[in-house]
């Protein structure tokens, strides 16, 4: 029989929901509290070894000679890993475009400040960082190539080999008539952006232990894993081990947010254990480490874009040139952030055409990685700038501006510029509500005011679409195959009609267990503590991605209600024949399944799961003792990109607008933000209290990347951000705590009507920042159009104006 | 290496006597040699909080803190929290659950920490006092409003008595 996912909370044909849209406490949080989770660095392995890694000083150079006896007679120093086994052992990382990675401990060169040259192995951490300091690496240095445009430059050294020059790739992509719409417009309104590298920082880094079984040529690897099956395939292909022999338990992570993975720390613990005889080696990773070479520096980045606009403010065109320092190499899959705006080019709006111009360069700082988001953000910041120049150019609202060109809600579904469809939306009831919500006119008034008495006071709107529920075709376009991203559940009744829910992906901090719980236990009729949802090592996990992308939520919801379709019908085929009836008369409702032409004859859940595994000789022929179903769900109706990257992608779009009102010290270029409100729309709310989390904490991250965050590298490719003390994440004292709204358009094409939220604030809040700075530095003459707007940044700015 | 040097202490009311390195970190000795795994490391350079602490009832940072230097002291940590025998949650820590105060929960320990101490001296602090007492914690995930909402929830269910 079809499995058809119930669209919307009301379609649940099993009873009344209890759990699904209510504010359901976590089931994550009692071992939480408690300290007794098992984070990577809480478990330890008997005869485990302690791994610490020599990482480069300098950005590029040839490694000549590395000297590593010292340290192998030290006692207690079980293994030193150098590049030369590396090479043996090993193979460069694999990207998207192929060839532009390295192995896990530099061969011949080092290409950035921290990348490994080699480890150590040791019976603790202490020793194995004494060990390190015997280590002797004789360096060649070379040119560093700090910027894109000394990568680019005539005669630069060559980065990759393999490759003739630095740049990963350069394409452009042209969607409809640009040119015409651009000659044709009333206004022309270009500028130039740089945003800076920011990166996620969980306050967890990575760790794991790896076991290398030399009898067995197999691999186990406990750790903090973000996507687990995913980075099974890589390891299998950076080891040359059979996929089906690479094991991995993902632990509980302390956050993650896109970076968490360390493909370098794992291969370099794997082949520290081959070396070691098969000793487990555990590494953790410290905070100067995932600072300097961690896998989440995101989005260092060079804009030149334009909007045509017409003279009653209707935006026709957008042309975005993009020049994305990637670091060295792709190791981190950076390329894939520069692809994702893709999937919501022109935003909220019914911008006709678009061209996106886009060269991927190499350079000596750190790889880049995912961070939460991964690309739009800074599009975002682009896009929302220019509505914000073109609104003072013409002397419209800002918001009015935006009201102007959304999308309406008739449109829906729509087939943007860029070859994605958003699913549905409301954006001028979403404007609307958070508008009177913050006493727009009022914040403007008192706006007035405060600047006839001298105050910098801004107020930025801005708004945003967030691709939801990412499919791989979204990559297509800088190497990434495939399409469809799988997420399974296996649902398990026991004897005693307890539920069992296997996912494939451990706790990050969004909820998702808790998720599972409330669909599973509305569908089922069960009490809420009945279900436990778990995890498992890959080789026995359904198939799954785990969290990325804005579509966990979406995904669990499918699959786990995949997997009751897939029960429920057995249980009623179990159900009928004990009572001498067909299947299709029976039906489960309110935890029972019962006679539909007599409701008061019936087995509970428990009592059927409960025969079906102690009394075989009661089952009708053919059916397996076995009260258990596994559903593997993915987007529908996903496409192979055309020649200019068009495709359906993500299958979401939730949208948000956020506006905020802040104020700039004149004196220390310090920004205040007095007020923030939100009001966002992402469909059915499947659990209140976790969404109301997302959003709050995207929006901590986006004020980060706005006003604070900024990994630092110096001219020769330096990096200068090494601890908390450079990098700074905002304290409970510069976050405003927002007030929200919502409204909801349900998806009609997710299960229950559910859009991807994940990523959230992230895309609006950087860009409505910098167009509240801008706005309060207007009445100056002042623009700032570089991330983040830094209290020096802004002091310089007020003062070079003086 | 250096030679080991005799430490005792208590650790949430346990009495323990270990010979430990002089450079073995606080943070560390709980971890590791005493397994007590709920104090966190976040960033080992004092910044983060994560890995906060009590030293004789005041907040402190366990990874700036040598081992040695807690000798003859009294350490609690999250795991001296909740009931022993029953499992049942501190105030505070039933605060954090109820307001969501937590997403991945890595810092949530300090947190809990230096919010005992904050309510131990002052049952009804304002926003503002929260805000300061905070301010040295990081957390990643939630933006602060949950956990300020949990604080303010578990003062209000002390003073209750709760």
């Amino acid at each position: 029989m079809a499995i058809e996912i119930p669209k919307l909370p009301e379609h649940m044909h099993s009873g009344a929901t209890r759990f699904i849209g209510r504010d359901v406490k976590r089931v994550e949080d009692p071992a939480l509290v408690s300290g007794t989770v098992e984070f990577i660095d809480n478990l330890d392995i008997p005869g485990m070894l302690h791994c610490a890694i020599l990482r480069s000083p300098h950005p590029h150079a040839r490694v000549l000679k590395v000297d590593t006896s010292a340290a192998e007679a030290l006692e207690g120093v079980a293994a030193v890993l150098t590049g030369e086994d590396a090479r043996r052992w090993s193979n460069p990382a694999y990207t998207a475009p192929e060839g532009w990675g390295a192995y896990c401990v530099a061969v011949d060169k080092v290409r950035f400040v921290g990348e490994p040259v080699a480890a150590v192995a040791a019976e603790n951490r202490y020793i194995a960082e004494d060990a390190l300091e015997l280590i002797r690496v004789e360096y060649e240095l070379l040119p560093p190539l700090a910027t894109p445009q000394a990568a680019m430059a005539p005669g630069a050294p060559v980065l990759f080999e393999a490759h003739d020059s630095n740049v990963v790739q350069s394409r452009v992509y042209n969607w409809g008539e640009v040119d015409r719409l651009f000659a044709e417009a009333d206004h022309v309104v270009s500028n130039s952006f740089r945003w800076n590298r920011v990166g996620a920082n969980p306050t967890e880094t990575f760790g794991c232990i790896c076991q290398w079984d030399l009898a067995e040529n197999s691999l186990t690897v406990h750790g903090a894993y973000q996507t687990p099956r995913f980075w099974v395939a890589a390891r299998a292909m950076a080891l040359n081990l059979p996929s089906n022999k690479v094991r991995i338990v993902s632990h509980p992570m302390g956050g993650s947010f896109g970076g968490k993975g360390g493909p370098r720390g794992t291969d370099i613990s794997a082949l520290l254990s081959r070396k070691s005889e098969g000793r487990p080696v555990k590494y953790i990773e410290d905070r100067m480490e995932y600072l300097i070479a961690g896998f989440s520096q995101s989005w260092d980045r060079h804009y030149e874009a334009s909007l045509a606009v017409k003279a009653d403010g209707t935006v026709t065109g957008f042309k975005v040139r993009l020049i994305d320092d990637q670091g060295a190499g792709t190791e981190g899959w950076g390329t894939i952030s520069v692809a994702k705006p893709l999937a919501a080019f022109t935003g909220p709006y019914r911008i006709e055409a678009a061209r996106y111009d886009t060269v991927l360069v190499a350079t000596n700082r750190a790889p880049s990685g995912a961070y939460r988001g991964y690309g739009p953000p800074p599009h975002f910041l682009v896009l929302e700038s220019l509505m914000d120049m073109t609104a003072r150019k013409l002397a419209i609202d800002p918001a009015e501006l935006r009201r102007r060109n959304y999308l309406r809600p008739e449109q829906f579904p729509y087939t943007t510029p860029a070859g994605n469809e958003y699913d549905s939306g409301n954006y001028e009831a979403v404007l609307d509500k958070l508008l009177a919500m913050a006493d727009y006119r009022g914040l403007r008034e008192e706006q007035s005011r405060a600047r006839a008495a001298g105050r910098l006071i801004g107020i930025g709107v801005a708004s945003t679409v967030e691709p939801g529920v990412f499919d791989w075709n979204a990559y297509a376009t800088v190497g990434v195959p495939g399409i469809g991203v799988p997420e399974g559940v296996k649902l398990a009744f026991d004897v005693f009609g307890n539920l069992t829910v296997v996912v494939g992906f451990t706790l990050q901090g969004q909820g998702q267990y808790t998720v599972a719980a409330q669909i599973a236990a509305d569908y089922w009729g069960m009490d809420f503590n009945a279900v436990k949802v778990t995890t498992a090592a890959t080789d026995v996990t359904p198939p799954h991605f785990g969290p990325g992308g804005s579509r966990l939520g979406v995904a669990i919801a499918g699959a786990v209600l995949g997997a009751s379709q897939k029960l429920e019908d057995l249980f009623c085929c179990v159900v009928a024949h004990v009572m001498q009836t067909q299947p299709d008369q029976v039906e489960l409702m309110d935890g029972r399944l019962r006679l539909k032409q007599n409701p008061a004859v019936g087995m509970s859940v428990a009592e059927v799961a409960g025969l079906m595994l102690s009394r075989a000789d009661l089952l009708p022929p053919g059916v397996e003792p076995c009260p258990e179903a596994t559903y593997v769900w993915t987007a529908p109706n996903r496409t192979m990109p055309d020649e200019e990257g068009r495709c359906r992608s993500y299958l979401t779009a939730a949208n948000a607008t956020h506006l905020v009102m802040l104020e700039i010290d004149r004196e220390t270029g310090r920004t205040d933000i007095l007020k923030y409100f939100i009001v966002d729309d992402c469909g059915t709310r499947l659990n209140p209290g976790n969404l109301e989390g997302q959003l709050q904490g995207a929006l901590a991250q986006g004020v980060g990347a706005a006003l604070y965050e900024e990994y630092v590298y110096s001219d020769d490719a330096q990096p200068l951000v090494t601890t908390y003390v450079d990098y700074l994440i905002p304290t409970i004292h510069e976050i405003p705590m927002a007030k929200k709204d919502f409204v909801v358009t349900p998806s009609p094409f997710t299960p229950l009507g559910a859009k991807g939220c994940g990523e959230g604030a992230m895309h609006t809040t950087p860009a409505v920042i910098h167009c509240a700075v801008n706005d309060a530095l207007a009445p100056l003459g002042l623009e700032i159009r570089e991330t983040p707007a830094s209290p020096r940044r802004l002091w310089q700015l007020l003062h070079q104006a003086k | 290496m250096t030679t080991k040097q005799r430490i005792n202490l208590h650790v949430n009311g346990k009495a323990y006597e270990r010979d430990v390195e002089p450079r073995l970190t606080l943070a560390d000795f709980l971890r590791h040699e005493l397994h007590l795994g709920g104090t966190h490391v976040g960033c080992e350079h004092g910044i983060c909080g994560v890995c906060t602490v009590l030293i004789d009832g005041r907040s402190a940072r366990s990874c700036l803190t040598l081992a040695v230097q807690v000798d003859g002291a009294q350490v609690t940590t999250v795991e001296g929290l909740r009931n022993r025998q029953t499992g049942q949650l501190h105030p505070i820590q039933q605060a954090f659950v109820d307001a969501h105060g937590l997403q991945c929960g890595f810092c949530t320990p300090g947190f809990l920490m230096t919010t005992l101490e904050l309510l131990g001296e002052n049952p009804d602090p304002s926003t503002e006092e929260i805000k300061e007492a905070l301010g040295g914690n990081l957390c990643r995930c939630t933006g602060y409003e949950s956990i300020l909402a949990s604080v303010r929830l578990a003062a209000e269910r002390m003073r209750a008595g709760g």
